[in-house]
């Protein structure tokens, strides 16, 4: 063929492509779905034709009803929450009594017997191996009895009915319904959250997701507010209010994370991840019975093991920098205690202080040994009789004793508050950057994602700070 | 820490958050402006002038200098200097105190045109911003992205004849489609035709078109015309537009044999209880959302009915295939149907 037949070729092909019209293109493609669709209909038979039509389409004629939708849904997560935190204090005591203080005194023995250099003990056995226990004591427990909860919801087919139900409030701040459950399943875990995302398919909603999980108070974080709330807000009121002013304040903070989720959701829309691309859909599949020993084995080993291995990994190295921050001296101080004078300045304008400051920076990697952080450095630098010793972290079996050492720290109520506002407004834990980092594989969100929430947090401590002070 | 008052501290706090409010707040703060000061150089006010000057001629109006820096946003001793310039290089030409644009300052012209229809046809195919944001991206853009680039770009989209608005884009040669059609607010009453083109400026009529709900490609019937309302039927719904907001909207008189029947309605018209099948997805569901809904089943000929009705009544599942999916209203709104 020569060049001048293959030029008036291409002509040709352009010309018509040019007369044929704009209309063309998305019916051709309209054609090929509805011609593939309808051979598919001709050769695919389901033997279960009228499947919506029977118990399925009743359940979910009640689920998604406008009288017993929603109560029906907070009765559900309530009472999962609740099972998870007040069931896992059992165990938790059990393992806690195992792990700090049975195996932890007897390691120190061992240690002492074959005459380990102090250092070493210190480093290994207060610091790396009393920082692994306390996340698995912590984090352990809640986590076997929210997990499964969570997957059998899921496996029954109720969880897309939530999402349902919830879409038209998320869909306000530029969410995904679907937003709902991975916010749930961040009051588990975040880093499980995070991977939760995954079933949001439209990229700007999933990352508005996975930046605003971290307002789920997660499990390591649970333990914090209450024991700061039993202390400090329980203490203000009557003791035979104490109880319901403790846990009302708990239920605020939550209340307080969704507030900031829906809201940073919606400025996230708005501003930075408003060229992202976003669909919507959603399918409602139908019930099926869960498989029970499937799905608790399924979610013990992907979700809970994973997470509790990647939280010890991080720990442990957090443990072992406790430690050596408390016991390494320049000049006459700590570094700790150097860290903190430092810090005090700022963490007084935020209403706290520069031991919490320092608790949560060392306290990056796991939340759950924020607070036998900062009773440790409390009692180390306030020089209170009572700790253990010198990067030894420990917390006490009475709330009472905890609050005495605290308050000579020279905390108030002030403090107590802020730093519930802070644990529920600060970057999230390192397992949870991680896992932002591999799910949206960029350095950018993920930056994102860790330093906005610390950035509100200082911002809405230091208001409340000084609104305090002037009244 | 002597000097410490929490009211000084909380001022403090407010000053600085006002500060980078002024500097960073969307478009108008004072960092963007600067910013875009120090781009406006001259190539972007001569491709502006020719800009103008394309649109005044197709529309078959004359523009003098005086108009023009009314019409533009740039300092005026700088685009009468700039016109200097353009005449030189004989881009522009005066026909007594009309501006004219010559062959080759016709075809810059086209050039910019086609860049700027090109982008918001990516920006609508490819992206997920809003359809108020197009424009002005495009208005940037057009002054960025090379001969190559756009022809790249061009090809990535498939070669696309229109824009989202309905406007033709010029090919690398200039050929231009034309919009064959009138002006809504010149209809008369009972005249059947399809929306071919929704002009983007200004944005307030712009806006109001949005929220009416109207769509590009419909099939539109007027049933009322006078000078306060322009009334017609589309896809199963009425609108009324004041006629400034009218003339905005384009339309094609359809031939008798183009005229599809009428029971042609949106989906989110659909009622408990009723059946209908699909007849096609509007041209107003672009890109991914398209493809989505037509993985999921949403094709010409699939029976649809309600499957359920979520407590705030929006979304709505449907059951298409055998299966329950939820769509959101405006996605039902762009999906035809005809009601058994």
């Amino acid at each position: 063929m020569n060049n001048n037949s293959i030029k008036s070729i291409i002509d040709l092909s352009s010309d018509l492509r040019w007369k044929i019209g704009d209309d063309f293109y998305d019916g051709l493609a309209e054609g090929i779905y509805a011609d593939a669709s309808k051979i598919a209909s001709r050769s695919v038979s389901t033997e279960n034709q009228n499947k919506r039509f029977g118990i399925d389409s009743k359940i979910d004629k009640i689920v998604t009803s406008k009288t017993w939708g929603f109560p029906i849904m907070f009765l559900i997560l309530g009472v999962i929450l609740w099972l998870t935190i007040i069931g896992a204090n059992y165990p938790s005591a059990m393992l806690s009594q195992l792990l700090l203080d049975t195996i932890h005194p007897f390691l120190k023995g061992l240690a002492t017997s074959i005459s380990m250099p102090w250092w070493l003990d210190g480093f290994l056995i207060d610091g790396v191996y009393l920082a692994a226990a306390w996340v698995i004591a912590v984090m352990l427990p809640p986590m076997a009895i929210f997990f499964p909860l969570f997957t059998l919801l899921e496996d029954f087919g109720y969880l897309p009915r939530v999402a349902f139900n919830l879409d038209y409030l998320f869909k306000k701040s530029g969410a995904h319904g679907k937003q709902a459950l991975t916010m749930s399943m961040g009051f588990g875990c975040n880093a499980a959250g995070v991977v939760a995302t995954r079933i949001i398919d439209s990229p700007r909603e999933r990352l508005i997701a996975i930046i605003t999980n971290n307002f789920s108070l997660c499990n390591g974080r649970w333990p914090t507010q209450i024991l700061i709330a039993t202390i400090f807000i329980g203490a203000v009121v009557p003791s035979s209010f104490s109880g319901l002013a403790s846990l009302s304040a708990v239920i605020g903070i939550a209340v307080l994370g969704l507030f900031f989720m829906f809201f940073t959701s919606w400025a996230l829309s708005k501003t930075v991840l408003k060229g992202e691309v976003s669909t919507f859909n959603l399918e409602l599949p139908p019930y099926r019975p869960p498989r029970f020993w499937k799905t608790i084995y399924t979610s013990l080993i992907d979700r809970t093991m994973i997470v509790l291995w990647r939280a010890i990994l991080f720990a442990a190295p957090a443990g072992a920098v406790i430690w050596l921050i408390s016991n390494i001296y320049i000049g006459n101080e700590s570094i700790a205690s150097w860290t903190i004078n430092s810090l005090d300045s700022f963490g007084f304008l935020l209403g706290l202080n520069g031991i919490i400051l320092l608790a949560y920076i060392v306290a990056i990697p796991a939340n759950e040994i924020v607070i036998p952080t900062i009773l440790m450095l409390t009692v180390l630098t306030n020089g209170i009789v009572g700790g253990q010793g010198a990067g030894v972290m420990f917390e006490l079996d009475s709330a009472n004793a905890m609050g005495d050492i605290l308050r000579a720290g020279g905390w108030t109520l002030l403090t107590a508050i802020n730093l519930m506002l802070f644990s529920l407004l600060h970057n999230p834990c390192s397992t949870t950057i991680y896992t932002i980092y591999k799910e949206t594989k960029s350095v950018k969100w993920t930056t994102v994602a860790s330093i906005l929430p610390v950035i509100m947090g200082f911002v809405i401590t230091f208001l409340v700070a000084q609104v305090w002070r002037l009244f | 820490m002597n000097t410490y008052n929490p009211a000084y501290a909380l001022l403090l706090f407010f000053a600085i958050s006002l500060l980078g409010y002024l500097l960073f707040r969307p478009q108008k703060g004072w960092f963007w402006v600067i910013k875009n000061n120090l781009k406006s150089n001259e190539k972007i006010v001569i491709e502006d002038i020719l800009k103008q000057l394309y649109h005044t001629e197709n529309s078959g109006k004359e523009i003098n200098v005086n108009s023009l820096t009314r019409a533009l946003k740039f300092n005026d001793r700088i685009i009468v200097e700039v016109i200097g310039k353009m005449t030189n290089n004989e881009l522009v030409q005066f026909d007594g105190d009309v501006l004219k644009l010559t062959n080759s300052g016709r075809d810059y012209a086209l050039r910019i045109v086609r860049v700027h229809r090109l982008w918001e046809k990516y920006l609508a195919e490819k992206t997920g911003y809003d359809k108020m944001d197009w424009h002005e991206m495009a208005e940037t853009k057009e002054h960025e992205l090379s001969y190559e680039e756009t022809n790249l770009l061009a090809t990535q989209l498939g070669n696309p004849k229109y824009d989202p608005h309905g406007d033709p884009i010029p090919t690398t040669l200039g050929e231009i489609a034309d919009v064959k059609g009138e002006f809504l607010s010149a209809l008369a009453v009972n005249s059947v035709g399809k929306i071919v083109h929704i002009e983007d400026e200004p944005d307030v009529i712009y806006k109001q078109i949005l929220a009416e709900n109207i769509h590009i490609g419909s099939q539109i019937r007027v049933v009322k015309n006078n000078k306060q309302r322009v009334v017609f039927y589309a896809e199963g719904e009425e609108f009324k537009l004041a006629p400034i907001v009218a003339a905005n909207i384009t339309v094609r008189i359809l031939e008798k044999d183009e005229i599809i029947e009428e029971n042609r309605v949106r989906l989110s018209s659909l009622k408990e209880g009723e059946v209908a099948h699909i007849l096609g997805i509007s041209k107003e569901s672009r890109g991914e959302s398209r493809r989505r809904l037509l993985d999921l089943g949403f094709v010409k000929g699939t029976k649809i009915s309600i499957d359920l009705k979520s407590p705030m009544r929006n979304p709505i599942a449907y059951l298409v295939k055998g299966t329950s999916i939820a769509l959101r209203k405006d996605q039902a709104s762009k999906i035809l149907i005809k009601k058994d």
